[in-house]
């Protein structure tokens, strides 16, 4: 897909190093957050201190390295959540618990999904005006915004998530019109129910992505794999961005028996681990890429949003992210 | 016929009110090592002594203790086994919950008890039937990562003798019936042999208890007359992934009491009575047994409390009612 990424003008080296999305929120920006979900602050009364934080994720991305950024989703809480409150015929359900000792609410679809207006578009034209690296724009997904919501209205998945995929595009479409050239729709759920692939979930994506100029990535992690590989390797988009490390590079096993054919993005460090991976940890990690996978191929980035981790331990790993790159780029020469 | 209103297992555990956050709270305390062991305890006694309470002010015959300590179904019993490992985050079922994937490393044994303390420290708080659950070894062998063993029915059949023995304690400690949750042979229908043998070993340690085999998270229909010849006494079943499911068992009837998960534990919008009254009544229609069992499709924790409270209430009230017009 390097010709792809040519022809938007996109100027990238050999495995280029990008992150997936979130970054840990300052503390002040935190405290801020709970006071607007109990509504004792506005959106607008949280803005300055989500610019003031993107523009220190934006920094930080660019001294570490990093090819492609993100604007660090300041202005999110969960991902699902945050396109159900800017999208019509969703209301907000009490918590629930998603692992361990972490909840989120989920939304309810109540009513007929309708996009009212862009609800990243503000937040990446801010983030791009800060840098001159490509900042990708990134869409949580119908599949999972169907999957992660409860459904009160439509008669079922399958209509819930093609109406989510109409009304999503718009937001993509507001993205490209805007210069987004690299988008990314988040996909976690792409594999709770395999059979769903090829009924509508391959539908959603066409829906979201045909006829646009864009390069797209889809952000699938913590998914039984085994299941939806490699019939996934058609879905409509250039780069798969998967989660690697965590499950301890299981799935590269699964690209020995049938080949990888899109892009790929790496997870390289584990996002789960307070740990900053040591430098020969992810070493190995870009060495058993470069066994299964062709270099062009392949971007190098964490295995998904960095927001549970420390700031300290965020920068940590995306030294290592952009070392791993480095090191990779060194090996590709010596063949 | 007896329509008692039951409970599945879990139980959220948090809500909306001050006071319904507090366990969460104390967890994160007790994961920096702020609180200790022992005051983690009393809090999950205080907490589970509240959701008891709740489901009994829900009207409902059986309870559980919610499962407040499980961080989730399958670690839980993999870390308190030996041999096991606990490792990364995966997706459970088709659920957005994650649970944490054991590894075998060596030898499967058992290492002590698993959940009938859990069971004792709740039993304390209700003269209601209190149920205790215990994952299967067909659906843990199924979560597990392999290094150790090369024969999955080896994995099976050790889980369901170290399983069996919790069974056993459960049963000793006078657990009236034990719900054994297997929902991963519903996507793997061409292993029902090795997960009928597992079972069968497993339920030869139930004593006096009852047994009820809960199928969830799929269609049971392809199995349905297999499942009817296994060692239970009770069989539960998932309504909401085939909806012909009740006309099948109307036809075929049952040998066994049946648990009907008719009220959808993954989905906030509440059934109404009357469809499920009809379709309790398709179900029944071939039906001699004497007890039929009300309860969710799952567990309730993938519902916010408050819904999970309603869902309840409504199981009562549609267990009462139907008592009236069945005979």
């Amino acid at each position: 897909m390097r010709d792809k990424l040519s022809d938007l003008d996109l100027d990238l080296p050999i495995l280029p190093t990008t992150a997936v999305g979130s970054y840990p929120k300052p503390d002040e920006l935190k405290q801020a957050r709970i006071k607007y979900l109990k509504g004792y602050l506005t959106e607008e009364d949280l803005r300055p201190l989500e610019e003031m934080a993107t523009r220190e994720w934006i920094r930080i991305q660019e001294e570490v390295g990093l090819d492609v950024v993100v604007d660090g989703e300041m202005y999110r809480g969960d991902m699902t959540a945050y396109f159900a409150r800017k999208l019509d015929g969703f209301e907000m359900s009490g918590l629930v618990r998603s692992y361990g000792n972490r909840y989120y609410r989920k939304p309810i679809i109540k009513d007929e999904v309708q996009w009212i207006k862009p609800a990243t578009v503000e937040y990446w034209r801010f983030a791009q005006n800060l840098t001159e690296r490509p900042v990708k724009g990134i869409v949580t997904g119908p599949y999972t915004m169907m999957d992660w919501s409860f459904n009160e209205f439509y008669e079922g998945r399958k209509e819930a998530c093609l109406a989510l995929a109409r009304n999503l595009r718009r937001e993509v479409e507001s993205l490209i019109e805007e210069g987004a050239k690299i988008i990314q729709i988040d996909e976690p759920a792409l594999s709770a129910r395999p059979e769903e692939l090829s009924s509508f979930a391959r539908r959603a994506l066409e829906i979201m992505t045909e006829g646009l100029e864009a390069y797209f990535i889809t952000h699938i992690c913590y998914g039984a794999f085994k299941f939806i590989y490699p019939e996934m390797l058609d879905f409509p988009v250039d780069n798969f961005d998967l989660e690697m490390s965590n499950s301890g590079l299981n799935l590269t096993k699964l690209f020995e028996k049938y080949p990888f054919t899109k892009d790929i993005s790496f997870g390289t460090v584990d996002v789960h681990d307070h740990k900053v991976e040591d430098e020969k940890v992810v070493k190995d990690r870009v060495k058993r890429a470069l066994q299964v996978l062709r270099p062009d191929q392949i971007w190098i980035d964490p295995d998904c949003g960095l927001k549970t981790r420390t700031k300290k331990e965020t920068i940590g790993k995306l030294k290592r992210i952009v070392f791993a790159a480095k090191y990779g780029r060194e090996r590709i020469e010596d063949y | 016929m007896n329509i008692v209103p039951a409970n599945f297992g879990s139980y959220p555990r948090v809500g909306d009110k001050p006071n319904q956050m507090r366990l969460r709270e104390a967890y994160q305390k007790w994961e920096m090592g702020e609180i200790t062991d022992d005051d983690m305890e009393e809090i999950y006694r205080d907490y589970t002594r509240e959701v008891i309470e709740e489901q009994e002010s829900a009207g409902l015959k059986i309870v559980t203790d919610g499962q407040l300590r499980w961080y989730d179904p399958i670690s839980h019993f993999a870390k308190a086994i030996d041999g096991y490992e606990i490792d990364g985050l995966l997706r459970y079922f088709d659920t957005n919950f994650y649970f944490r994937q054991p590894i075998i490393k060596k030898d499967i044994e058992r290492k002590g008890q698993i959940v009938s303390d859990e069971f004792l420290s709740a039993k304390k708080f209700t003269s209601s039937i209190l149920k205790p659950v215990v994952t299967g070894p067909y659906t843990l062998a199924k979560h597990s990562i392999d290094n150790f063993y090369e024969d999955f029915s080896e994995i099976a059949f050790n889980l369901a003798n170290v399983l069996g023995k919790e069974v056993k304690k459960l049963s000793k400690a006078g657990a009236e019936v034990i719900q054994i949750n297997e929902p991963s042979i519903l996507s793997n229908y061409d292993e029902l042999s090795i997960f009928s043998e597992a079972f069968r070993r497993l339920a030869s340690f139930k004593g006096d208890s009852q047994l009820c085999l809960a199928l969830y998270f799929g269609d049971p229909a392809p199995l349905y007359e297999d499942f009817q010849n296994l060692p239970t006494d009770i069989l539960a079943f998932d309504f909401t992934y085939n909806e012909s499911l009740g006309e099948m068992i109307g036809k075929l009837g049952s040998e066994k009491d049946l648990a009907l998960g008719l009220i959808n534990a993954r989905n906030t919008k509440i059934e109404k009575t009357d469809d499920v009254l009809t379709k309790i009544r398709e179900i029944t229609i071939n039906l001699d047994c004497e007890k039929i069992y009300l309860q969710p499709s799952c567990g309730v924790e993938f519902l916010p409390r408050n819904k999970a409270f309603e869902k309840l209430k409504k199981i009562s009230e549609i267990a009462e009612k139907a008592e009236g017009i069945l005979k």
